[in-house]
């Protein structure tokens, strides 16, 4: 992975300096509210409806071992000993001090983690693959574009105010993990007819109140220019994005606003302008950041492992963990491991710090010491023997990591909600223990087959309920918990929009309004057809007109 | 009000700024024909010969909203350009003042006025502003502390153009 340099390393420790300084102002009243808030957020801190919450940059979803630890470490000294890992990769502490949070960065800083842009209107940190560099067929590993694009946005003295947030994704594999047609800006790695690598860019995806597919705005962009490109896509938002109203300030409403030919003219132009100048990036520079994700010293194999098949043949629960929570790997004899932060009961992407220690050992035991983290509010072992799977499966079930839901129902991407988030319209953790609870039969919910279920607590969608194969949407009804589903969407390669079902229903019919939905599906589906597959093909009509149904 | 030149306070600010009254051009001989006179945008277009013609500097106060092509033309004819930043959440006047100094090629002063605050200095800096006016109640000599608070640059500006990777 990517280590810092004394100098890359001096800029973070810096920042926190100059974050304690902003603190110590704010809380002397030298500074006002409204600009403190800023300031705040673009590093990392909101006030909650609690306490102040802390938002930790995984860049692009990549820790090390020891980086793990420092946030098992954070969590029990200045938290309640657990974190919550989020939908873009990142990390929250849910319960910091305010005077506190220049400590917590500056012991985070030691390991070379920071809080820098990971909330306000500024360049977000950058997400990507989290199976970057391990799948077959990627056309090149994401992640040091990911990190080139993450110096270039670190401090930007030109981007730290713009209309309103803005998130990159970068994806390299046919499969998009990254969800990168609802972001900002979409970059794909890709080949050209003449065999050379490069990018096409989507620009003006998003979610939230508007929700909407990105646009190509360039069909490939050479490598060295990754950077002028980017920078001329933000200078048009910086000028002609709205900034008189927060829910028309996404650079979507600009696109669509303008239209994209007219944008992708303003864009062009600039690049025009500065292409070939400072931002081109040199072959060297390029090969630099690549050197630090170079694969790690795997070791030779000539098929499969022989006691790792005899050990499927005789343990069905570990065959059914291999099957749903591990993935394969590009190099034979390995296999990647997703461990589930769906534990039964517990808010999905939470974390006790004595598991993050745990995990950190497994990662130095069986993964070449990195673990990553997922969009899916999950985390991965990317590099795991098949000989040493069984060992890890049975250390992971004791931690109560091995739930084999990943990708099923129970898999569910969920905000905080009403408990801890001051946006919040409607109760969430509440509701994923409801669906746990009914939908606890694995059989069932292996026969159901791929199932992405996303519940946000209100309108500013972080769990992306648009993109759920069924979204549900909490919303606020005479200060009672109302929920109100989608069912159709996608975040993958197949991206669209769940359209919206029908009226919202109130909290405690939650989950029987999910057993009809699935009811429906069952008796509409087609063999092995996927969930999203028997939408788009039947609509939402037959789903409708059970689920409304009156009672006779 | 408290004025930086140069990550220095100075003491003397050479410029007289008169203001358009609902669209309507100030008198501009209230101000000697000598000295160095700043003017908004609406009073600059509606009165551009006459303050072509002054013998003292000339300046353009602009807002967020201004098109720098239009200004274009008549950037030889100015000394300084000052560039208003109507809160602390906007941003436009960081852009405007890159495409003044790298891609219009001014070199005259580029001044920051309106919401200029110590947490923003550093910024303003880098993205080519050389002066910035500073409320009297936000003011303090600690406040240039802000120009060293960081020093890796990690990304060119107008300050320098190379990323790290060419420094």
């Amino acid at each position: 992975m990517y280590l810092y340099n004394e100098r890359e390393q001096q800029l973070i420790e810096q920042r926190v300096e100059q974050y304690r300084d902003q603190t110590r102002r704010y809380l002397a009243g030298e500074i006002p509210d409204e600009e403190f808030r800023i300031l705040r957020l673009q590093n990392g801190l909101y006030i909650q409806r609690q306490a102040p919450m802390l938002r930790i940059a995984i860049n692009y979803g990549l820790l090390s071992s020891r980086q793990m630890r420092a946030l098992a470490q954070v969590s029990r000294d200045y938290d309640k000993n657990y974190a919550h890992f989020t939908t873009r990769q990142n990390v929250q502490l849910n319960w910091p001090e305010l005077e506190k949070v220049p400590d917590i960065l500056a012991d985070l800083a030691k390991v070379q983690m920071h809080a820098i842009q990971t909330s306000g209107s500024c360049i977000r940190s950058v997400t990507s693959d989290h199976f970057a560099g391990i799948v077959a067929g990627e056309v090149e590993d994401p992640r040091p574009w990911s990190e080139i694009i993450r110096q270039w946005a670190a401090l930007h003295p030109e981007f730290a105010y713009l209309p309103r947030k803005f998130k990159i994704a970068v994806s390299a594999a046919e499969e998009d993990r990254a969800a990168t047609q609802v972001h900002d800006i979409g970059v794909h790695i890709v080949r050209n007819d003449q065999g050379e690598v490069g990018f096409e860019v989507l620009v003006g995806g998003g979610l939230g109140r508007t929700p909407v597919i990105g646009k190509q705005i360039r069909p490939f962009l050479e490598q060295q220019e990754l950077l002028s490109y980017l920078e001329a896509i933000l200078r048009v938002y910086n000028l002609h994005g709205r900034r008189d109203n927060k829910y028309k300030s996404r650079i979507k409403i600009t696109v669509n606003a303008m239209g994209i030919d007219k944008f992708r003219e303003l864009v062009e132009a600039e690049f025009e302008r500065t292409r070939g100048g400072e931002l081109r990036l040199p072959e060297a520079e390029i090969e630099r950041v690549k050197a630090f994700f170079k694969a790690p010293d795997y070791e030779q194999f000539d098929g499969d492992d022989a006691s790792y098949l005899s050990e499927l043949e005789q343990d069905k629960d570990f065959a059914i963990w291999v099957e749903r929570n591990s993935f394969a790997h590009k190099v034979p004899g390995y296999r990647a491991v997703t461990l589930a932060l769906k534990a039964l009961l517990k808010a999905p992407g939470d974390i006790t710090d004595v598991q993050m220690d745990a995990v950190a050992d497994l990662a130095d035991k069986y993964s070449f010491g990195e673990v990553r983290s997922t969009h899916e509010q999950n985390l991965v072992l990317a590099h795991v023997k098949q000989s040493d799977l069984y060992s890890l499966w049975k250390a992971l079930s004791e931690l109560e990591l091995a739930r084999p839901v990943v990708g099923t129902l129970n898999d569910m991407i969920c905000c905080p909600g009403l408990d801890f988030c001051s946006l919040a319209n409607a109760e969430t953790l509440g509701v994923a223990e409801q669906i746990q609870n009914r939908f606890d039969d694995l059989d069932y919910l292996y026969d159901l087959g791929e199932m992405k279920l996303k519940m946000s607590g209100c309108i500013n969608a972080c769990a992306h309920h648009h993109v759920g194969h069924i979204g549900i949407l909490g919303v606020d009804k005479n200060g009672e918990s109302y929920y109100q589903f989608t069912l159709g969407g996608s975040a993958a390669e197949d991206a669209s929009l769940g359209k919206v079902l029908g009226k919202s229903i109130p909290k405690e019919q939650v989950a029987e309004m999910l057993e009809k939905i699935l009811s429906v599906f069952v008796e509409q589906r087609e063999e092995g057809e996927r969930f999203i597959d028997t939408v788009r093909r039947v609509g939402n009509v037959p789903f409708k007109e059970r689920v409304y149904a009156t009672n006779h | 009000m408290p004025l930086i030149i140069d990550q220095q306070p100075v003491q003397q600010d050479s410029w007289t700024y008169l203001a358009s009254e609902e669209g309507v051009a100030p008198d501009l001989s209230s101000v000697a024909d000598s000295s160095d006179l700043l003017v908004d945008w609406s009073c600059f277009q509606q009165c551009k010969e006459q303050l072509l013609g002054r013998s003292g500097g000339l300046g353009v106060r602009i807002d967020g909203f201004a098109n720098l092509d239009e200004l274009s033309c008549d950037l030889d004819q100015l000394s300084l350009v000052a560039i208003e930043f109507p809160s602390f959440a906007d941003g436009r006047g960081f852009s405007q003042a890159r495409l003044l100094r790298d891609s219009l090629g001014f070199a005259g002063q580029i001044r920051a006025v309106g919401d200029v605050t110590w947490d923003r200095l550093r910024f303003m800096h880098r993205c080519g502003f050389d002066a910035m006016e500073v409320s009297e109640d936000r003011y303090s000599e600690d406040m240039l502390k802000a120009f060293g608070e960081i020093e890796v640059r990690l990304q060119g500006a107008a300050d320098d153009p190379r990323p790290i990777y060419r420094q």
